[in-house]
């Protein structure tokens, strides 16, 4: 029983920390206010849909979901978020107006209802005498894996100072030579399609409808306000206590509670702590 | 008061004709959208002004329908009732003003923190909302109840939402009149400034906040009265959000913006609602293009439009007032540094410094770039936090208070890099720095503080060499930056400091520049008899105004004495040749 | 033979105001052209101007006889036109070491860390955390470390002690001997007249003066600077 509730924890902890990925490079790096990030994951959870709607094979599931999200991100950072850099409570409102233009334009073409997928990978597999779903244990290792990867990259990268140097002194980073209109644009793009891979992952275990994104939104919003912005340690242990209070609340009172309690978490960490639990060691 | 009363009596007769005109239903539809405009012009308010966007204010909306309804089903009568009303707005407004106060104190941003920090507030006022059914009603909400003096909803009680309209819109239109909407728009524009000229910008933040949730918290009052059931919904996320976006799309700058904007998205969304099946997608669109192409939302579009066929007349000054002479009566001391030491992280920046100036005469202070001269000007307006140690002005102990507390004790700051408000015009940015140190609670509602000249800051702007008086009406964005320096010494002097602390006031300046900066500089002391503070790099200014040179060099004090004393020790040489430009 | 850098009837300003008119001047490789005048005559929009950060109304500028006028800033530093701004000039977030290598660097910055001590012991700190003197002298570093063949300096020695100022010019120099071409705008005139071959004075966004330093009697700068 106990290894279950672990398992669930490792379950919700490494898929909010996946969520919250994009969200931790467009708001924490290029500080967008990006209200619509909930949205980019139910777009992706989409993606099964379309793929098999279409009779397309299921191995094309990801390509799908990459370009459609690219897709979209990229007429939408030229479009619109192109000339909210600098200015973060405009892009919230332009991203909170998206975000309805997205949810509406899903609806208009998929229905309001629900929609569901079966996982790619199915079955149990026992791990310390519970059974538990092979798909969920895969994306559990899967995103530890990526994780890894990106921490790795991340370290050797000039990428994630360029985007600092950018966002602190836009002028002057151009005056170096970086291209921030394609720099800017890159990084958001990049986001969002964590966010689209993020909504593909979770397909499988939850009713898939256009109004899914919000709750994602709003929980990732937290995980970062808790881990502080602009580290991959920080929205990792965001994420863990994010996901952590809310679940295990959630499993042992109620999800009432386990929901205030994160509430309560976040404006305590905003009020007294606004860079984050990682701010100290900055 | 033309420019109040033709607005405000202009929409009292649009209301009271709606009504006449479109039947009972659409006065009650339109009645509602009045009530979210209300909310939503308090937002405006605070958000165009002050900068802080409040993502939370069904808070005060929804709690304050809950208790109305509360109220109402209790049936009281009417006294009670707004006895209790009263009471309400008076809890929320304090509640207001603590929260944000707190959050604010000893930051000097408005970051989305705080927005945040609403947010997440009205997500558990509505999750409360929704389960504590006892009190509530949860999900179904509270009904059940008569109006406010049982006035018909489709009837009377529009005339109760034109009453608050208009009282709410006169009484912001009156504000934006007053010198308080000038210290209220500084804020958004450069915070630290507005601390050093004496200002606590979280409390001012604090009460801007407070009076925004008041309006709503009236809004949410009539909501409840007008609708007769109160359900989660109306202390929810989505309609603080909605909220917003109706003060955004008609305009948050502009007192009737935010009411033009609740009843246009209103009105279009219940006429589209039902024929037009995209008109949510429509509406989206609309709303993104408002943010990215008119950040000013419909209102400023109607301004500019009507600018275009009758433009701003000039005004004519009002004469000039003699002001009030400045607070700060401390008399003339001694500031006394004893064992300071300061580090940032692990970078040590004053490494004990001790050294005390005479009451009165020109101090420059000189040293290496990176000797700590800046951080000890710093350490003197409370914008550093000493890690040891101790300064004094005369027997007050002044290190570790807050910035907004130098001016106060008789400290005026100019900065290295010029800090004024970038986005106001030069007599605005004058007219706070009048208010600074000089201004009460009362005068910042009086519109006469707006003509309070000193001696001082007139014989700077009539000085024929000073740039300044030409560019009056001139927004500060666009001078260069040698005319800023002028203005933000301008701004500094105007409140009379008798202990003035200048950085660099000559970077940027020509050479007659720089003289005339000189000269300025040494005329003040001359008149106030006070301390001056001044760092500076060129030798030959250092000469011709110093009483008293402070060598600083990696943290600590190397000498402090005569100009040719300074000139002539070795261990200065060693480290610092000066030159001249 | 056309010059390095050729200015060419420049005007242009912020959104709706210009502030430049008609501005030409040109810069040969391996000299110093010094541009002064009072303030709010137009120094820092030429400067701006030529590096791109503004867009001319009309006329034109030319890096090596190719015209350069209507590329944004990155790829006018792509093409070899560096560019210290008068405020802001580094990233405050970013440590020293980061300022100094994020650019393209053309040379090792060893040779200045013999000048500009401080800089090498500070190397880990961010760089907003220095004094405003220390932010300039390490955007000057990193200014002249780059591979470029234009310098652009728009104030460099505000805020800078005296000995500082005295190595900027050595640095100056050299950058020019080794065949750059520099574009300084400066209010400290010992340092402009120090290291300037030729001379740009503005007045109200106007060229007042155009000529060899050498042709230049000091009493003429300063009445061009007089208020």
């Amino acid at each position: 029983m106990t290894s279950v509730l672990i398992l669930n924890l490792a379950w919700q902890i490494s898929t909010l920390a996946l969520v919250a990925l994009g969200l931790a490079i467009v708001f924490g790096k290029l500080r967008i206010m990006n209200m619509a990030h909930g949205e980019f994951v139910m777009i992706g959870a989409y993606a099964p849909v379309i793929t098999s709607s279409l009779g397309l094979p299921g191995w094309l599931q990801l390509p799908v979901c990459l370009l459609t999200v690219a897709f979209v991100a990229f007429i939408l950072e030229r479009v619109v978020i192109r000339h909210l850099y600098g200015r973060m409570f405009d892009s919230l409102l332009a991203t909170w107006g998206i975000a309805i233009l997205l949810r509406e334009a899903v609806e208009l073409i998929f229905g309001r209802g629900y929609q569901s997928v079966s996982p790619p990978i199915s079955g149990t597999l026992s791990v310390l005498g519970s059974d538990y779903p092979a798909y969920r244990i895969a994306v559990i290792i899967g995103i530890i894996i990526g994780f890894a990867a990106l921490y790795w990259w991340n370290a050797r990268s000039k990428v994630a100072t360029r985007i600092k140097a950018m966002v602190g002194n836009p002028d002057l980073a151009e005056a170096i030579g970086i291209n921030t209109a394609r720099l800017s644009a890159g990084a958001f793009i990049f986001g969002c399609c964590t966010a689209g891979l993020a909504g593909l992952i979770l397909a499988p275990t939850i009713r898939i409808e256009p109004m899914m994104g919000l709750d994602y939104l709003i929980r990732s919003f937290f995980a970062l306000v808790v881990g502080g912005l602009g580290s991959l340690e920080g929205l990792g242990i965001g994420a863990g206590i994010i996901a952590g209070t809310q679940s295990f609340l959630g499993a042992v009172v109620s999800q009432t509670y386990g929901y205030l309690a994160v509430l309560t978490l976040s404006i305590l960490f905003l009020w007294l702590k606004p860079d984050g639990i990682r701010s100290s060691s900055r | 008061m033309a420019s109040v009363l033709l607005p405000v009596s202009l929409l009292l007769a649009v209301l009271l004709l709606i009504p006449e005109l479109f039947g009972d239903f659409t006065a009650y539809q339109i009645g509602l959208y009045l009530i979210y405009g209300i909310a939503a012009q308090g937002i405006g308010f605070l958000w165009g002004k002050t900068g802080v966007l409040p993502l939370g204010q069904a808070l005060f909306f929804g709690v304050a329908a809950y208790i109305t309804a509360i109220t109402l089903r209790a049936e009281g009568g009417l006294v009670l009732d707004l006895a209790l009303a009263a009471g309400v707005l008076v809890i929320m407004a304090v509640f207001a003003f603590a929260l944000a106060a707190l959050i604010f104190r000893g930051r000097n941003e408005s970051g989305p923190y705080f927005s945040l920090i609403t947010l997440a507030l009205v997500m558990i006022a509505e999750q409360i909302a929704g389960t504590a059914t006892n009190l509530t009603g949860g999900f179904n909400g509270m009904s059940g109840f008569q109006s406010l003096g049982n006035l018909d909803p489709f009837g009377g009680f529009y005339y109760v939402i034109v009453t608050a309209t208009v009282a709410v819109s006169l009484l912001l239109f009156i504000l934006n009149r007053l010198p308080v909407n000038l210290i209220a728009r500084a804020v958004a524009n450069n915070e630290p400034r507005l601390q050093l000229l004496g200002f606590p910008t979280h409390a001012v933040k604090g009460a801007v906040f407070a009076f925004s949730a008041v309006i709503a918290a009236l809004a949410g009052g009539l909501f409840a009265s007008h609708q007769g059931i109160v359900t989660p919904t109306s202390t929810g996320f989505a309609l603080s959000a909605e909220m917003v976006i109706l003060a955004a799309v008609g305009g948050r700058f502009h007192v009737l913006g935010p009411l033009i904007g609740a009843v246009i998205v209103g009105w279009a969304s219940a006429e589209l609602r039902d024929s037009f099946p995209y008109w949510e997608l429509l509406m989206a669109v609309a709303f993104i293009l408002v943010v990215l192409k008119a950040p000013g939302g419909i209102a400023e579009l109607l301004e500019s439009a009507y600018r275009r066929f009758r433009p701003v007349g000039t005004t004519v000054p009002k004469p000039a007032i003699v002001a009030p002479k400045p607070r700060n009566g401390v008399a003339k001391s001694r500031l006394q540094f004893d064992d300071v030491k300061l580090s940032i992280g692990f970078v040590r920046i004053l490494n004990g410094v001790s050294f005390e100036t005479p009451a009165t005469g020109i101090v420059s202070v000189i040293g290496p770039n990176g000797a700590g001269k800046t951080s000890a000007l710093n350490t003197i307006t409370g914008n550093l936090r000493l890690t040891s140690g101790s300064i004094s002005l005369g027997d007050t102990r002044i290190d570790s208070r807050p910035p907004h507390m130098a001016l106060g004790v008789g400290i005026g700051r100019k900065l290295q890099v010029p800090s004024v408000f970038f986005s106001m015009s030069v007599s605005e940015n004058l007219s706070i720095a009048m208010m600074a140190n000089r201004a009460g609670l009362i005068d910042l509602f009086r519109p006469t503080t707006f003509q309070w000249r000193s001696k001082p800051l007139a014989d700077l702007l009539e000085h024929p060499s000073v740039p300044l008086q030409e560019e009056l009406v001139q927004p500060v964005e666009h001078l260069p930056q040698g005319h800023r320096q002028f203005l933000e010494y301008a701004m500094t002097i105007a409140a009379e400091p008798p202990v003035l602390l200048l950085d660099e006031p000559c970077a940027g300046l020509s050479p007659d520049e720089t003289g005339l900066m000189t000269d300025l500089v040494r005329d003040y002391q001359a008149d106030t008899g006070g301390l001056v503070i001044v760092i500076e790099h060129d030798m030959s200014i250092v000469e011709a105004i110093s009483d008293k040179v402070l060598v600083l060099h990696l943290g600590q004090v190397l000498a402090f004495d005569t100009f040719d004393k300074v000139r002539s020790n070795p261990d200065v040489q060693v480290v610092y040749a000066g030159g001249t430009k | 033979m056309t010059a390095l850098l050729e200015i060419d009837t420049l005007t242009g300003g912020y959104r709706d105001t210009n502030v430049l008119f008609d501005v030409s001047a040109h810069i040969e490789a391996g000299s110093v052209l010094g541009v002064f005048g009072r303030n709010g005559v137009g120094k820092t929009t030429l400067a701006r101007l030529v590096q791109g950060g503004l867009h001319p109304v009309h006329g034109d500028i030319r890096l090596n006889g190719r015209s350069v006028g209507d590329l944004p800033a990155h790829a006018r530093r792509g093409q070899g036109i560096g560019y210290m701004p008068q405020t802001s000039m580094v990233f405050d977030d970013l440590t020293v070491r980061e300022n100094l290598t994020l650019g393209n660097a053309r040379e090792e910055t060893e040779t200045y860390f013999d000048r500009f001590p401080r800089l090498a012991e500070r190397l880990d700190q961010p760089a907003g955390t220095m004094s405003g003197g220390e932010r300039k002298i390490l955007a000057f570093v990193r200014t002249m470390i780059e591979d470029t063949q234009v310098i652009i300096l728009d104030e460099p020695s505000e805020g800078v002690q005296p000995e500082n100022i005295d190595h900027m010019a050595e640095c100056l120099k050299e950058r020019a001997l080794a065949g750059a071409g520099i574009l300084l705008c400066e209010q400290n005139l010992s340092f402009l007249t120090g290291v300037s071959n030729w001379f740009l004075g503005l007045d109200a966004g106007r060229v007042v003066l155009n000529k060899l330093a050498s042709e230049v009697p000091a009493s003429e700068l300063r009445s061009i600077l007089s208020l």
